[in-house]
């Protein structure tokens, strides 16, 4: 029997199919992965499901039953259920809140009681050995959260649940104690989608996998009839490799080379500006290398990254010293240290790095606005500014290939690759990298990752900040985790392992 | 590419976009309004007629139409400027109430301007700068508040409405008070003040100023979309944050787009003392500061779109009058209820979105039919 079937689904979005003509079956208690790059339309098919964005055409099945779901309310009627990417948490309310919220028993007063004995059941049932029902939420780490989403379903007396990149934020620890989790799911007669990037994963934990590419199923294959190699090329439509696969030149003699950028003993107090603080941080940069800043979300990366690359706002906030190539950067802003030589790609594109109703001409002038070359009399010069994005666009194989387009009409990876160009095109000596290639497409990262090797071959330096373990170990000659604003601990690239890491990033010792 | 699509693609443009939702969005407030004509006894075609004779009916008339869009023309660029920066200036109304009365009390401010013969020259651009720097600074109150202590400039912009009120009230009662008037008027300006109308406009108080707003526009329009200036604008109002992320300060393009925004609004004294009544007279502004902000959201803050907008909104303030003369069972309400419903047309989004899903499924339901 299918817990859940589509049957040639149709979605469009203006011009663009986000789904066309998708159809596939997911057998009931089994744990269905559903895969392909950013933009194939997984989000877009699990949004219909759960009655987000109604179909355009076409039909939902559900235990072989045509159904209509128009509204999350009706997918919860068909017992589907949704965790989704970014937890739906109120996170100053209890557990216990969250969880009833919608479903709140007893006549006038919510029976708290009578709630909690049956969350003890669930957790029982489950194995999930959770019972911090009182705890506000912003109190549980993000592998709790995650549970308390999942019990939140269960509490729904929901059968199918629906998991959009369940593993995006956790440490490989909490990642495997998920997984052992929704086993016991699957026992119990529950159907799991879990939506995913990352194919090791969905190898190692699910009965079968459907791929999608550009809006269209690929095929559905059996977990245990396929390999990492058939599902990536199912999901870019060409063979591709998993790990940097180009010349890392190593400098004869970096040792004595000295730091272009140094952080000495910095403290910063969380305050209104961040929540997250920093506590005697040291590091140094030096020319030739890329050192890895690694971390479960919230560990004070953040925080460093703000800092470094605008120093001026935390002037009367922070204690330690700030160099780069010697001396003090403590009152430097964005453009003045932008003109010393330090380019910028932020944690979060959208929210810090473009402007989505404008063309990437626009987009390509933020923070060159005061370039010579660009800026002559108080006049932006549009036409040389134009010339120069369309060199970048071929550069760096940038699509829509047209300056005219306007960002928010592009995919995250080539708003990714806009971003960088613009970083990269002052030349500058130290690059300060946050998240790369989040949710950008796999045939991109590769030439993301191409362009920030080339930087550093040509004797530049990297900070990464990522929360892609793998990427930091494929790229970083160092790395360094984060753990509750400090620095936790220092791998060199011959002691890379990212069960090591991943334990340091939890809090524990190298 | 199906022909839905294409269609599609050649709407992307949000400048497009924005446009045909304006259009569509006048038409339908009009047609709505003509609507309720019907209803309350008057034929549409009537109404229209009176509108059109009102405004284009002669040299006068259009110079009356002329003369109620170029306030509206400057308070629309009032919203509009901030509007670009992300503050919603609903102050326009105070801004320029200090302006017209700073433009009346030039002569007071300098009098040797007034003695001195060879000085006269500077009478007009003397009475401007007062008035826009008197707009401005009001104007950067609320943008110094916002910028400094986060005070949100919607409330503070609509509270400096009632002390701007109460400022000019005081003013032009117990200090710039035409001692020779029974009225709360301030004293009238010499002649070298005076805006000269056309000839052709029949006495309608309308002159050079038109073309000189014109070009203000056109300037504005440059600044704002060529200059570095107007470019940190337009980064801080569509992305604060990543205008901070790469060097612009949001505070410096708040402060500075208000003080224009308000000084501009300052200058519809300009239109008023110097070209119209030669005095500040309590009440004199039909609620230009308002209605600027109706204009501008028409216009959807873009700059050259001021200029059609503030025509419409002129219109059928000029028309008004008319439709209280003209006809039995409809007042000038009828044109407020009008300028409403534009506002609420051009503001529906929901309505566009229904649209467009509509049309949409039938375009897609009629490609499936022919394929399959």
């Amino acid at each position: 029997m299918n817990a859940i079937e589509f049957k040639k689904v149709s979605k469009q979005f203006g011009a663009f199919f986000a789904n066309k003509d998708v159809s596939f079956a997911v057998a009931k208690a089994s744990i269905h992965g559903l895969i392909g790059e950013n933009g194939a339309g997984k989000s877009t098919a699990m949004k219909v499901l759960f009655g987000i964005h109604p179909p355009d055409l076409g039909e939902i099945w559900v235990n072989d039953q045509p159904v209509k779901i128009h509204h999350p309310i009706h997918a919860m009627k068909h017992k589907i259920g949704m965790v989704h990417q970014h937890f739906m948490l109120a996170e100053n309310e209890s557990v216990l809140s969250n969880i009833i919220l919608g479903q709140e028993t007893g006549r006038f007063f919510i029976d708290r009681k009578q709630a909690v004995s049956e969350l003890d059941a669930i957790s029982k049932k489950y194995e999930l050995g959770f019972n911090k029902w009182n705890v506000p939420v912003s109190a549980l780490s993000v592998g709790d959260q995650q549970k308390v989403e999942i019990i939140k379903l269960l509490y729904q007396k929901s059968e199918v649940l629906i998991l959009d990149e369940p593993t995006a934020a956790l440490t490989p620890q909490e990642v495997q104690a998920l997984f052992v989790n929704i086993q016991k799911l699957k026992q119990e007669g529950n159907t799991i989608i879990l939506i995913s990037h990352k194919l090791k994963e969905v190898l190692k934990f699910t009965d079968s996998v459907t791929v999608m590419r550009r809006g269209e199923i690929v095929g559905t294959r059996k977990t245990s009839e396929t390999n990492e190699d058939e599902l990536a090329e199912m999901m870019v439509g060409r063979k591709i490799s998993f790990t940097y696969q180009g010349e890392r030149k190593v400098l004869a003699n970096t040792s004595n080379l000295k730091p272009v950028l140094e952080v000495k003993n910095l403290s910063i107090a969380a305050s209104a500006m961040t929540h997250e603080p920093l506590v005697d941080v040291s590091l140094a940069l030096k020319p030739n290398e890329i050192v890895g800043i690694a971390g479960v979300q919230g560990n004070g990366q953040t925080t460093l990254l703000r800092f470094l690359s605008n120093p001026a706002a935390f002037s009367r906030k922070c204690s330690g010293e700030y160099q780069i190539q010697g001396k003090s950067a403590l009152r430097e802003t964005p453009l003045s240290l932008r003109h010393k030589g330090v380019g910028l790609i932020p944690e979060d594109r959208i929210a810090e790095g473009l402007l989505l109703h404008q063309d990437m001409v626009e987009n390509f002038l933020l923070g060159q606005h005061q370039d010579e070359r660009y800026l002559k009399h108080g006049v932006l010069q549009r036409g040389i500014a134009r010339e120069q994005v369309v060199k970048k666009i071929s550069d760096f194989d940038i699509r829509p290939n047209h300056p005219g387009i306007w960002t928010g009409r592009m995919s995250g990876g080539n708003q990714q690759k806009l971003v960088i160009a613009r970083a990269l095109d002052p030349n500058p000596k130290i690059l300060l990298t946050a998240h790369p290639t989040r949710g950008v497409d796999v045939g991109a990262i590769e030439k993301i990752h191409d362009s920030i090797i080339r930087e550093r071959n040509q004797g530049k330096s990297v900070l990464l900040f990522s929360a892609e373990l793998d990427e930091l170990i494929d790229l970083s000659d160092r790395i360094l985790v984060f753990f509750d604003g400090r620095i936790q601990g220092e791998f060199a690239r011959n002691e890379f392992d990212a069960w090591n890491i991943g334990r340091v990033m939890g809090g524990g010792q190298k | 590419m199906s022909r839905w699509s294409a269609f599609q693609t050649s709407l992307l443009h949000p400048t497009v976009r924005s446009f045909i939702k304006s259009v569509l969005g006048s038409i339908l407030g009009l047609i709505l309004g003509l609507i309720i004509c019907k209803f309350a006894g008057e034929s549409p075609f009537h109404i229209l007629k009176i509108l059109y004779t009102s405004c284009f009916g002669s040299g006068y008339d259009f110079g009356m139409t002329l003369f109620c869009t170029a306030p509206l023309i400057l308070t629309g660029l009032a919203v509009a400027i901030p509007l670009r920066a992300g503050l919603f200036n609903i102050g326009a109304e105070g801004q320029l109430t200090l302006g017209a009365i700073a433009v009346a009390s030039s002569s007071v401010v300098w009098p040797s301007l007034t003695s001195h013969p060879a000085l006269q020259w500077l009478a007009i651009p003397f009475a401007a700068t007062l008035g826009f720097l008197a707009g401005g600074l009001w104007g950067a109150i609320p943008g110094v508040l916002k910028a400094k202590r986060g005070s949100h400039e919607v409330i503070t912009t609509i509270m400096l409405n009632f002390i701007a009120a109460g400022i000019s009230a005081y003013l032009a009662i117990y200090v710039l008070k035409d001692p020779e008037s029974t009225q709360a008027q301030t004293v009238f300006l010499p002649e070298f003040f005076h805006l000269k109308p056309f000839t052709i406009f029949n006495g309608a108080p309308m002159g050079h100023l038109i073309w000189i707003t014109l070009l203000g526009v056109v300037l504005f329009h440059l600044w704002i979309t060529k200059s570095a200036w107007g470019y940190k604008l337009r980064a801080v109002g569509e992305n604060e944050l990543a205008a901070e992320t790469y060097g612009i300060s949001k505070q410096r393009s708040w402060m500075s787009s208000m003080f224009i925004g308000g000084g501009v609004a300052g200058l519809v004294g300009v239109v008023e003392v110097l070209g119209n009544s030669h005095r500040f007279k309590m009440g004199f502004s039909a609620d230009y500061g308002f209605v600027g902000i109706a204009v501008a959201l028409l216009a959807r803050g873009n700059i050259l779109g001021i200029l059609p907008s503030a025509f419409l909104f002129g219109m059928l303030q000029k028309g008004s009058g008319s439709l209280d003369l003209e006809t039995e069972k409809i007042t000038r309400e009828l044109s407020y209820l009008i300028q409403g419903l534009i506002i609420l047309g051009v503001a529906s989004e929901g309505l566009w979105e229904i649209l467009s899903t509509h049309l949409k499924t039938r375009v897609l339901k009629g490609a499936k039919r022919k394929n399959g």
